[in-house]
């Protein structure tokens, strides 16, 4: 459904995306991850025929994107697109007939969307006069009323409590069950854990990792240790992150870094006693931060 | 219904229901009625509809005028005593007396107790006094001389003719052009609000997944032209009403005719000139950050459109002085140029014609570079767009 080949974009003297390539199929939902200013958004926004790339191809729906294909998307950005000085209800109506619904359609449909997402009492209302998470709803409707093929989502959960984050997660849920593509682009390593069936990861413009979830899990193990003991485990030599959880001491390594060196670092350490230490499954918070953290990041673990 | 359309459709609903908008629309007939009602309560309220007297020395006036509708009644005194006497009982509002020595003098002596009389009461008793002066004279000459002089001057240029009685003539497109370039003005500025807002907010990027720029731009600026010619159009009419009614009390009002060839030539102009301000606008609001960088930077573009203003004082003594027809060439000036030099004399063909071509000229490359730098706004959230980014893209770099 998506294809995207080598693309690449320079502002000024900045590199913002350095051949990318990656492609998304019908009932996919693909992370795209990596951390502020990596060239997530440039990417999406080159996806959506927003911008021109400087070099390489986007095909959706199997050809260059054209209006028709543009209809059959939904877009959420990451800040809130909709018109704040307008009711709800019409906005919504309107951004739908601007993507080819019929008015009258559109309306019957948004009332069982506004009655899910608990906004049927706030239809009339000013979009600036609602609450940030129901302005993140009412976006999530707009991007959903006119029932796209592709659905592209910058940060879909901000601004949501957790009750409405797992109606949205649901929701996601089912566009994919109904064969749509999703792209989503996330900080939220537990949602893309549980949502994304394949990611890829843009450090500084460039795609570092890319693969299925569990692969890219797998390719890692060994990425990071848990250990219990006593004493100083901070700045230890390969290690990128470590995190203090459940009484355990959880260490995230840099990319290339040897647990077996980690443990004799360890052990080296004046008044570090141990009393476990064993490999652990990365999540992909641990995978990101290593990968983004690791000066030899870039490109060496492009494929995982 | 085509993307254009649509989006005109909604900008023009939306704009039509602003508060701004609204007050806006409603502030020029509430005004004029306002002016009406004043008007016509003053001619009600203020008006003395008793007689006034006078005593005729000199032998001139041989009757009393009886009150009419629209008349007062003239009284004729036998001395100034009784004149007078009827005057201090506040009978009359005033009284005249003809000399014996009118004939030679022309002098009318006037009494009144606290104010003189109204403009009204004197133009009656003139009337009065001069029906009775010319009385000796054939029917066609006193005609003739009761009418007065009427002085119309013809410019052999454009073959348009002026005369004294349509001073209201020329006033009505001066307010006009600038109610008109207000009104512009502020809806072009609405516009830079808009796409620097919806730029700044991101719903410019959602809007750009369905439509193409040229539909969204060119959609908006057809909503909010559509909302312009809503107001002008409650202007004109609430100018027709107001002056139809004040023209049943002010005479000079009545005479005002509807200046259809000053409305031609300003709907020529309007277009381009619009398109021109808009194309402005779009340039700045996609190429700043924020909407109050961008209303500072529009002040300055603002100022090329107003120039006339500065100049008026000059177009007002000299409409053919050299920078009066500068400003009508120039193509952000020539809009209101025109308007003020349209009421005091002709503008010869050939600056109408050399002005509209370079305005219309000008409004497209205007409109062409404010596509370029919009896209590359596009390309810049929050942060402003270099000159030299600017000048590389419209060379085509």
């Amino acid at each position: 459904m998506v294809e995207v080949a080598h693309l690449a974009k320079r502002f000024g003297a900045t590199q913002a995306v350095a051949d990318v390539s990656f492609t998304v199929a019908p009932g996919d939902i693909f992370g795209l991850l990596g951390p502020n200013g990596a060239g997530k958004t440039t990417t999406i926004r080159m996806l959506l025929d927003i911008f021109k790339p400087d070099s390489g191809t986007v095909r959706v729906f199997g050809g260059a994107l054209d209006l028709a294909g543009k209809r059959r998307i939904g877009y959420l950005p990451e800040e809130r697109g909709l018109y704040k000085d307008q009711p709800l209800e019409s906005t919504l109506v309107y951004l739908a007939a601007l993507k080819g619904m019929d008015e009258a359609a559109a309306r019957r449909r948004l009332k069982d969307w506004l009655e899910r997402l608990e906004l049927g009492e706030h239809r009339r209302r000013k979009i600036q006069e609602l609450s940030k998470g129901m302005q993140q709803k009412a976006q999530i409707i707009a991007t959903l009323l006119h029932e796209p093929d592709l659905i592209v989502i910058d940060e879909p959960f901000s601004g949501l409590d957790p009750v409405n984050t797992r109606v949205v997660k649901d929701i996601l849920a089912e566009q994919r069950a109904r064969g749509c593509a999703l792209i989503m682009s996330t900080h939220q390593m537990h949602q893309v854990e549980a949502l994304c069936s394949r990611i890829m990861l843009i450090n500084a413009g460039h795609a570092v990792l890319y693969g299925p979830v569990a692969e890219v899990k797998r390719s890692f193990a060994g990425n990071a240790v848990a250990v219990s003991g006593q004493g100083d485990f901070d700045g230890l030599p390969g290690v990128a992150e470590t995190r203090h959880e459940n009484g355990a001491w959880h260490l995230g390594l840099q990319l290339g870094a040897d647990p077996q060196a980690v443990l004799r670092a360890l052990l080296e350490r004046p008044g570090v006693k141990v009393e476990r230490f064993e490999l652990a499954e990365p999540s992909l918070d641990d995978i990101f931060v290593s990968v983004v953290q690791s000066p030899a990041a870039p490109r060496e673990a492009a494929h995982a | 219904m085509p993307d254009l359309w649509r989006v005109a459709a909604h900008e023009y609903r939306r704009t039509v229901v602003r508060r701004g908008f609204l007050n806006g629309t409603l502030a020029v007939p509430v005004g004029l009625a306002v002016l009406v009602v004043i008007a016509i309560l003053g001619e009600i309220a203020g008006e003395d509809r008793r007689p006034v007297g006078y005593v005729d020395e000199a032998g001139r006036l041989t009757a009393s005028q009886p009150a009419g509708p629209d008349q007062i009644e003239v009284r004729a005194y036998a001395d100034q005593a009784a004149a007078l006497d009827a005057l201090r009982r506040e009978e009359l509002q005033a009284v005249f007396i003809l000399p014996a020595d009118y004939r030679q003098t022309r002098r009318t002596d006037l009494y009144y107790l606290s104010a003189p009389p109204a403009n009204d009461v004197w133009g009656q008793f003139d009337d009065f006094l001069r029906a009775h002066l010319v009385a000796g004279l054939p029917a066609e000459a006193q005609t003739r001389v009761l009418a007065g002089p009427q002085v119309t001057m013809v410019d052999p240029v454009s073959g348009r003719s002026f005369s004294e009685s349509g001073i209201i003539n020329i006033i009505l497109p001066v307010a006009a052009s600038f109610l008109f370039f207000i009104t512009t003005l502020s809806a072009s500025g609405y516009l830079l609000r808009v796409v620097a807002d919806e730029k700044e907010n991101r719903t410019m990027e959602v809007m750009l997944t369905s439509l193409s720029p040229a539909a969204l731009i060119g959609g908006k600026t057809l909503g909010l032209l559509g909302a312009v010619l809503t107001q002008l159009a409650s202007y004109f009419l609430a100018s027709l009403v107001g002056l139809w009614i004040a023209g049943q009390y002010v005479p000079e009002l009545a005479r005002a005719v509807v200046p259809w060839d000053y409305l031609g030539v300003m709907a020529l102009y309007f277009l381009p000139t619009f398109g021109l301000l808009t194309a402005v606008m779009v340039a700045v609001g996609a190429a700043l950050p924020d909407v109050q960088q961008g209303q500072q930077i529009v002040g300055l573009f603002n100022l090329a459109f107003l120039a006339p203003i500065f100049a008026l004082t000059v177009i007002l003594e000299n409409p053919s002085h050299p920078l009066a027809v500068f400003l009508t060439l120039f193509p952000t000036s020539a809009f209101m140029t025109i308007s003020l030099r349209w009421g005091l004399g002709a503008v010869p063909f050939w600056q109408l014609a050399v002005s509209w071509l370079l305005l219309i000229g000008s409004a497209l490359a205007v409109a062409w570079a404010a596509a370029r730098i919009f896209r590359l706004g596009m390309l810049s959230y929050g942060q402003a767009v270099r000159p030299r980014t600017i000048w590389a893209a419209l060379r085509g770099e």
